[in-house]
């Protein structure tokens, strides 16, 4: 009887454990959603908003993604003739071999570059299928205009988003969001994807509208769609399909000459009328930094200046001097500026018996175009409202990357303590431009003139000009810090004038926007003018020593790792 | 006649007129029935109407029915009340046969009368263990009725008493002595028994999965530690003090206070976690070690093989250490105290050399012009430009650096230490001398130990209980370590011993403070980041204090960006990292039947933790911040586990023995934590003042989460035939919420046998002989710790990946998959091999054993990176695609002097060597290869297929190239100079470039070895320890920051003979401003010879004879005092800090890559034992 209990109560209990040890086994994964979960609207409008959120680049916290910056500082201006990497030799090793144009593909810049791509690439797809899930499903769903805007919306961002990893790497491989995660790995990178951007594009320009979903600035609409589109034409050098779109938005738009210049750098007057399509950048409501510009972040000065950060991006003796003009308040076309330089206190040396560098006074006779000074800063001129930049006091090794700093990604030191992280001031949430209106101008001059059109190529450079002319002069004194001067052109006598002229206004007025190494390429003269701009800037700096761009460098080699994971899908890069 | 035969006569007669005695006795309480002629009545038919009735009215009915009368004493009424009865219907005979013999009655016919007489009587026996040698008492012998759960221990005085039938059999054991049998003689109540101790401890019983056995009847790779070894052995981790007490276990420790070593047992496993599974006092348990207190420790298994490890199933891949604490013994209290204090020091000779100022000014300045550089202006502010290099006599005043400081600029009025960056005036004055970072950081730090005990306990009732407190400080300065433990184990019989309970319970608190105060995550208290990491990096030339003697740094130029590391491990020092934490179970036995016990037991971890991390200013850093931070978190893991068992002994016909186990378990933990954080504090270093709300800036809160659980069915069967065939089988299925429906079973099966040759006939004759054991296992474990969910695609919402200001201002969260799923994920499997053999001879003299053995992981899990266009920034599952392969041999070697016959001399030696080849035989489809352990722009460490895992990857360095011809001729790279590293062309395509790394190194060591000495004369002890590890290979990663230019720092003093055009045979490159990054890419410029010999503890001890010193009224029983020293010396050829590198963490584990280790300090320190 007793082992008959016994028996009992061990059978049951064995029974009672087996039976629940279904649901014992079942846990949730802990504070992350699952498919299931956001299989509705307001998922796909969460997922929506996370392919928004790659604009900036930053997908790890701060520290972590410069390559990828959305101002392209790194591929687009240091691995150009506008800057150096700056800093010093040992740090960031690997960026000092973009400079050069000596990557391997072991450099971990192309791989976060690729990476960060890639990763706002598979969010559009996520959500472009989620969306299409929803749609065919039995719940509540989107009515057909949000749907066909959402498509817009995150097709206009893959676009964007392959164009850029494009830009850089050229031969990328492309999957959109009909094909499973095993398929995507293996996919190779031998066909061309541009075919695949353009309808992305074009299905945006037909589909979106002007109209901002809820009204908010950060969304891409029809006038970002249309100006993708005519860059991206003009990318292809189809400059006559491109002009019309470039054209509506120059249209939709008002004068670029009512605009202020310095509107597009004053984080006060951010998605002003200028702005087309612009990262959004903020400090997070807890004060932390992860949405504002972590891509610029090293882009702040070094020692004693009032953001004290790691001295990266310092603009070249080459930039600097191409902004001086003739007489006639026009640039110096035919690389004239390079013949006696203007180089501030570079070189000097304080000795005991001659301090040559505490005693240097800026000369206040050169001939500028007063976007010098809203672009570079130097010594001896006011720095946005930081004071008069003092010189090497804000520069961690001038010996290595010279005496100048950059200006665009820095904000007024007023606005420091709304806007920028507490204790990393270096992270502000300045927003980033990839379309401006001034931009699009040019764009659209380059246009003209292949149609042949130089007048309408030149009204267009020229409101550019005729705007800088307005700039406000930097005064030390009383007196301007320099002979400013900018005149607009009285003529283009011929279109390969005009082509000069326009490339060279593209450079002084986009510069360290992140365009001029993809513009060179375009241009098919990224040998040319890197070359000649090594052998002029490695007379005071190393660093320009060793560069030897050959074509192969117009595109960087495949990232290692991503040909090594894809199982020998990804082909490398000729030459590499 | 002989004089036995009489005495057996006279013994026969005895008992048979003690039963007439008995009888009578008895017979006042007899019944009387109808007189008949009994003979005549026992054929008679009796017919009984129940089957089952109670033996009184049974008896009853008999008598009326055959009118024979039954004598019987009423205590057999008692006992056995209720009979069964089979034949309903038989002659009286046959029925008394049938219903009386199952209960040991039987009945005689006398006077006409049936006496029925109990067969085998009760009795009371009891007696005194003694030592054979001494005739000591041995208390807490264990006294058992054979087949039987009933036994007991001895007291203190080593006396026992308990019940016993005649003719059971008594079997005294205890560990170190050899087993005897009594057989109880009903005439006999004392038996007074003496022990011989064993020179050979094969009759130790020891706990194996989930039941316990002789430690010679084990089939499986067991390795059973010496605990009083253990012990001689001062550490604040167990762990710590296994190393190199187990052969096949591997050991590397770090000198951070109370961190646990880390335990490799028969190699790498896996690619993920190769942490062995503790089962404490039967309570599976994994994680660190820290918490539990090494003299608490009563025995200690590793099991090794998958045989003996397979009943833990999943979790059993990387071996099963299991650990019994003290139990308590019947007696009066027995009271211990044990006591350390002692002194660690750094080993001050191994500390990295660096260049005084005046050569580093001249190496930094020859880089450049080698260059053909131009050294920029920091470096002429600071050193002079041209040849002729001076030192300054100011490193910093203000904004001035170096040379240009005038004495206006040092004038200490201007100095203004503050954390507003713009008023900031530090004035720094330069340590021409140089300053040597690892003296100033590192210094003697004392360590002591107090742990009292007590056990003792009735017949029903045992207790064990003890606490202790133990304070390490760390030998780098401003860490350290506290704990505070306390154990009860307590146990109580209950119904005649058929019921027992009783509980192990721990609570322990821990204290962590410094710098990486967290010493479960090494990255915080080691690598470049760490107060070590900087101090190979900051330069010499800068003092650790300035002139008002606030921290100087690198505030400045030309120094780099290195942290100073004093100010560093000074302003870390309140960070505190505490654990309170309880371990323990309640368990409850119940004999069911004779043999058959059910067991329950209910284990419980909680841990509540917290810690807090204080920033300060560094302004005197290159890269400094005013930012001023107090990060806080608090968090609790819990894990409960139940355990039922049903455990089946029997023993058939003396030589047949048969333990089946049947179990059921079930695990489920749950962990959570919440962090916050807070910048700008309005006052700085008041520990009263630092609450988060006291900050104002950069408020942060987080929390996280983890949960899993798990259900298990297992079993197992042991079965010996005569001692001389040993087999074992066990089987376990296990669930884990790890696994998707798919695959969310594994079953785990193994078996092994065993041959015991010397107790063949034919090798009794050898009497040298005294034990041989061949033994064969196999089996199949599991693995499944990996990250949970791997199963599904998750999503994350979060302010960091998946948010944007899409309103312009303020910030809109979005989603974004941050994880990708592989559905078919299961467990990774270990199928295991293992032949060995044991052996003792000449009685004990010599022993040993030697294990031959296999193990090969298939399904290894591996998160195979996917490319970034199928994941983007997303993880990759774990997919089940590796094979991961260790084939090894160990060997065990003892010899014992003086013990067998207790000679005032003796000594022991123990030798142990193990050997364990890795090879990662497969990775996944198409993956051939996977480079992993970043630091800074190194991946130092491979994955490779047909190599051993964590293999060092890189250039292999091919001298120097000695001229431009060199150069030009090639092989060469972008950027090869001359007197610079030249490398092999190993894909021989005539250029170098990443095609050409290969593998350059092993972290494997070709054999691990230890040796133990312990002497004893008289009342004093000796034991020595050596350790050592033969053919690994480290890398030293600190040699990125040394020896090249990546960061302006320190320079080793090894670059003094660098390559030159007068010093050509170096094979140390010349410094480079601006080297390609080829020079200082992974190459085997990194990769030392790791291989040591260390003496780890020396202790020699005196027993005290306490009756004489502290006479017999103070009740001190036991007193020995001590003196030893840990880590006396350390015979290696490597150039780093210390030759034992624990593993890093990347992707995948980084083995033996010195990124800045945490050295192990040597140990000097006196204790006393003492028992009352």
């Amino acid at each position: 009887m007793k082992r008959l209990k016994y028996s009992i109560l061990g059978a049951s209990f064995l029974l009672v454990i087996l039976s629940c040890s279904k649901s014992f086994l079942e846990r949730n994964p802990q504070g992350e959603l699952t498919y299931p979960q956001i299989e509705n609207k307001e998922g796909v409008e969460g997922l929506l908003i996370g392919a928004y959120s790659m604009l900036n680049g930053n997908i790890e916290g701060l520290w972590a993604s410069f390559a990828s910056a959305p101002s392209q500082w790194l591929f687009g201006e240091v691995a150009a003739d506008d800057a150096h990497k700056g800093s010093n030799n040992g740090d960031q090793p690997n960026m000092n071999l973009i400079e050069q144009h000596k990557p391997t593909s072991t450099n971990d810049n192309l791989q976060v570059m690729w990476n960060r791509c890639y990763e706002g690439i598979v969010r559009c797809n996520n959500t472009l299928k989620v969306l299409a899930t929803v749609q065919a499903g039995e719940g509540e769903k989107f009515d057909d205009a949000r749907a066909i805007q959402i498509q817009g919306e995150a097709r206009l961002l893959r676009a964007h988003y392959y164009f850029m990893v494009w830009r850089v790497f050229k031969n990328v491989p492309y999957v959109d969001e009909t094909i499973p995660v095993e398929e995507a790995s293996a996919i190779p990178n031998d066909v061309d994807v541009l075919p695949k951007i353009e309808d992305d594009l074009r299905f945006a320009e037909e589909n979106l509208t002007v109209e901002k979903y809820n009204e908010e600035v950060g969304r891409v609409n029809k006038t970002v769609a249309q100006a993708y589109l005519g860059k991206f034409l003009l990318y292809q050098h189809k400059e006559d399909e491109a002009l019309p779109f470039l054209k509506s938005v120059i249209d939709a738009k008002p004068d670029i000459k009512t605009l202020p210049f310095t509107d597009n750098f004053d984080i006060t007057k951010e998605n002003g009328p200028e702005s087309i399509f612009a990262v959004q950048h903020a400090i997070n409501p807890d004060g932390t930094g992860d949405n504002a510009n972590v891509g610029d972040m090293l882009n702040f000065f070094y020692g004693s200046a009032p953001i004290s950060c790691c001295g990266f991006l310092q603009p070249s003796f080459d930039l600097v001097n191409s902004f001086r003009v003739t007489d006639d308040g026009l640039p110096m076309l035919d690389g004239g500026y390079q013949n006696d330089p203007y180089v501030s206190d570079f070189g000097l040396v304080d000795k005991k018996d001659d301090s040559a560098k505490t005693k240097y006074q800026l000369d206040k006779t050169i001939k500028f175009d007063p976007r010098l000074d809203y672009t570079v800063g130097r010594r001896g001129v006011p720095f946005r409202d930081w004071g008069t930049m003092p010189g090497d006091a804000w520069i961690r090794d001038p010996g290595f990357a010279g005496p100048f700093v950059a200006v665009k990604q820095t904000i007024e030191q007023a606005q420091f303590t709304t806007n920028t992280v507490a204790g990393t001031p270096q992270v502000t949430g300045l927003n980033v431009n990839i379309i401006r209106l001034a931009d699009v101008y040019l764009m659209a001059a380059e246009c003209y003139v292949e149609a042949g059109d130089l007048e309408n190529a030149r009204t267009l450079v020229n409101a550019i000009r005729e705007r800088a002319a307005t700039l406000p002069k930097k005064m030390v004194g009383g007196t301007p810090v320099a002979a400013y001067n900018v005149k607009p052109y009285p003529s283009f006598l011929n279109p390969d004038y005009a082509k000069n002229a326009i490339r060279f206004e593209r450079r002084l007025e986009l510069a360290l926007e992140g365009h001029r190494f993809y513009d060179l390429v375009r241009w098919g003269i990224a040998a040319d003018v890197i070359n000649g701009y090594a052998s002029f800037e490695k007379k005071y700096l190393d660093i320009s020593s060793s560069i030897n761009f050959q074509s192969k460098n117009e595109y960087y080699p495949i990232p290692q790792t991503e040909i090594d994971r894809s199982g020998g899908a990804l082909k490398q890069n000729d030459g590499y | 006649m002989k004089k036995e035969r009489i005495i057996a006569i006279i013994k026969t007669a005895m008992r048979i007129s003690f039963i007439h005695a008995l009888l009578i006795s008895i017979g006042t309480f007899t019944t009387y029935a109808h007189t008949v002629e009994a003979q005549g009545a026992l054929k008679k038919t009796v017919s009984i109407t129940k089957k089952r009735v109670s033996l009184k009215d049974f008896l009853e009915n008999l008598e009326v029915q055959s009118q024979v009368k039954f004598v019987y004493s009423p205590s057999i009424l008692k006992s056995h009340r209720m009979v069964e009865i089979s034949s309903m219907e038989n002659n009286l005979e046959r029925v008394l046969e049938e219903v009386l013999a199952p209960i040991d009655i039987h009945y005689k016919v006398e006077n006409e009368k049936i006496l029925l007489i109990q067969n085998r009587q009760e009795i009371q026996v009891g007696g005194k263990v003694v030592d054979a040698v001494t005739n000591e008492p041995l208390p807490g012998v264990s006294v058992l009725v054979r087949n039987t759960n009933n036994g007991i221990l001895t007291n203190e005085q080593g006396q026992f008493t308990l019940t016993a039938k005649a003719n059971d059999v008594l079997v005294i054991s205890y560990i170190g002595y050899t087993g005897q049998e009594v057989r109880v003689n009903s005439g006999k109540q004392v038996y007074n028994i003496s022990l011989k101790p064993t020179t050979s401890d094969l009759e130790e019983v020891v706990v194996t999965g989930y039941s316990s056995q002789r430690k010679k009847d084990l089939t499986g790779a067991i390795a059973v530690v010496d605990v009083n070894q253990l012990k001689s052995q001062p550490a604040a981790s167990a762990v710590e003090a296994l190393q190199g007490k187990a052969p096949g276990v591997q050991i590397i420790t770090d000198g951070a206070p109370g961190s646990t070593p880390q335990i490799r047992i028969r190699g790498y496993s896996t690619i993920n976690n190769n942490e062995p599974l503790y089962v404490i006092d039967g309570v599976p348990y994994e994680g660190k070690l820290s918490w539990l207190n090494q003299n608490d420790i009563e025995s200690m298994q590793v099991l090794k093989d998958a045989s003996a490890a397979s009943i833990y199933g999943a979790r059993a891949n990387n071996g099963v250490v299991i650990v019994t604490t003290k139990k308590g013994v019947q007696g009066k209290p027995a009271i211990s105290l044990d006591a350390y204090y002692g002194t660690q020091s750094p080993r001050s000779g191994s500390f990295p050399k660096m260049m005084n100022p005046t050569d580093y000014a001249r190496n930094l300045y020859d880089s450049y012009i080698r260059a053909n550089a131009v050294p920029g202006s920091t470096f002429t502010n600071m050193y002079g430009s041209g040849d002729n290099l001076v030192l300054p006599e100011y490193l910093l005043a203000g904004d001035k650096i170096g040379l240009q400081v005038t004495p206006a600029d040092a004038d200490p009025g201007l100095y203004n230490y503050t954390r507003d960056g713009g008023t900031f005036y530090q004035i720094t004055k330069a340590n021409q001398a140089g300053t040597d970072w690892f003296k100033e950081i590192m210094g003697n730090a004392p360590t002591q130990s107090y742990q009292l005990s007590a056990n003792g306990g009735s017949e029903d009732a045992t207790y064990a209980i003890s606490a202790g407190y133990l304070g390490q400080d760390g030998i780098i300065k401003y860490t350290g370590f506290d704990r505070f433990n306390f154990r009860s184990n307590t146990q109580v019989s209950a119904f005649n011993n058929r019921f027992r309970f009783g509980e192990n319970a721990q609570y322990s608190y821990t204290e962590n403070y410094g710098l990486g105060s967290n010493v479960n995550t090494p990255g915080e208290y080691q690598d470049e980041g760490s107060a070590l990491g900087f101090a190979y990096r900051i330069p010499t030339i800068i003092p650790v204090y300035d002139i008002m003697g606030n921290f100087a740094g690198t505030k400045g130029g030309a120094l780099g960006n290195a942290q100073n590391p004093m100010s560093q491990l000074y302003r870390a020092k309140d960070n505190k990292n505490r654990s309170n934490f309880f371990f323990g179970n309640i368990f409850g036995e119940v004999d069911i039947i004779e043999g058959l016990t059910a067991r329950t037991s209910f284990g419980l971890r909680y841990e509540n933790y917290n810690g807090m991390t204080i920033g300060y200013p560094n302004l005197e850093f290159a890269e400094g911040s005013n930012a001023n931070s107090l990060s806080e978190w608090q968090g609790y893991t819990t894990e409960w586990t139940w355990t039922n068992t049903l455990n089946y002994k029997v023993n058939i016909n003396e030589d047949h023995n048969l333990t089946l186990l049947a179990g059921t378990e079930a695990v489920r933990n749950r962990n959570r934590q919440l962090n916050g954080g807070r910048n700008d504090f309005f006052i700085l270093g008041n520990l009263d003042y630092y609450y988060l709300n006291a900050g104002t800036a950069n408020i942060t809160n987080a929390s996280t989460g983890t949960v899993g659980s798990l259900f298990s069915i297992f079993g197992r069967a042991d079965y010996s035939y005569k001692d001389r065939y040993l087999l074992s089988a066990t089987v376990r299925r296990d669930g884990s919420s790890n696994f998707g429906t798919e695959n969310q079973y594994g079953t785990f099966p193994a078996g092994s046998v065993a041959w015991r040759l010397s107790e063949e006939d034919f090798m009794k004759s050898a009497e040298w002989l005294t034990d041989l054991k061949f033994r064969v296992g196999y089996g199949i474990t599991g693995n499944q710790r990996i990250p949970s969910f791997q199963y599904l695609d998750r999503l994350q919402s979060s302010l960091i990946t998946s948010t944007y200001a899409i309103g312009g201002a303020g910030t809109t969260t979005g989603v974004r998959q941050n994880a990708f799923s592989n559905a078919e994920v299961k467990w990774e499997e270990l199928k295991s091999l293992n032949v060995g053999v044991d052996f003792t001879v000449l009685n004990g003299k010599f022993d040993g054993s030697f294990d031959w053995y296999n193990r090969k992981t298939s399904d290894m899990l591996y998160p195979v990176p996917l490319p970034s266009i199928a994941v983007g920034g997303g993880a990759s599952p774990y997919v089940n695609v590796g094979d991961m392969q260790n084939k090894g041999i160990e060997l065990t070697l003892g010899y014992h002097y003086g013990k067998e016959d207790d000679r005032p001399f003796k000594f022991d030696v123990n030798l142990n060597v193990s050997r364990n080849v890795n090879e990662v035989v497969r990775l996944a489809p198409g993956v051939t290869q996977q480079i992993y352990g970043a630091f800074r722009s190194l991946e130092t460490t491979i994955l490779k297929a047909g190599e051993p895992f964590g293999s060092f990857f890189g250039y292999k360095v091919d001298g120097i190239y000695q001229s431009d011809a060199e150069v030009e001729a090639g092989p060469s790279y972008t950027g090869a100079r001359v007197g610079g590293l030249k490398y092999a062309d190993v894909s021989g395509d005539g250029v170098i470039d990443p095609a050409d790394r290969t593998i350059i190194g092993s972290p494997h060591p070709d054999f691990i070895y230890s040796l133990g000495l312990n002497l004893f004369y008289k009342d004093f002890d000796v034991a020595m320890f050596f350790n050592g590890s033969q053919g690994n290979d480290l890398y030293e990663a600190t040699r990125y920051f040394t020896d090249f230019t990546t960061f302006d720092g320190a320079l080793s003093t090894r670059l003094m003979d660098a390559w030159s055009p007068t010093n050509t045979g170096s094979d140390i490159p010349s410094l480079y401003r601006g080297a390609s990054d080829f020079e200082y890419a992974s190459s085997s410029y990194y990769i030392q010879n790791g291989s040591f010999f260390r003496m780890k503890n020396l202790q020699i001890g005196y027993n005290l004879p306490a009756d004489k010193v502290f006479g017999k009224g103070l009740g001190v029983r036991k007193m020995r005092i001590y003196v030893g020293a840990t880590n006396l010396f350390t015979i290696t050829n490597y150039t780093g800090l210390d030759p034992e590198v624990s593993q890093a963490n990347s992707t995948y584990p980084v083995l033996g890559v010195d990124r800045g280790i945490y050295p192990i300090g040597r140990q000097f320190m006196v204790g006393v034992n003492v028992g009352f």
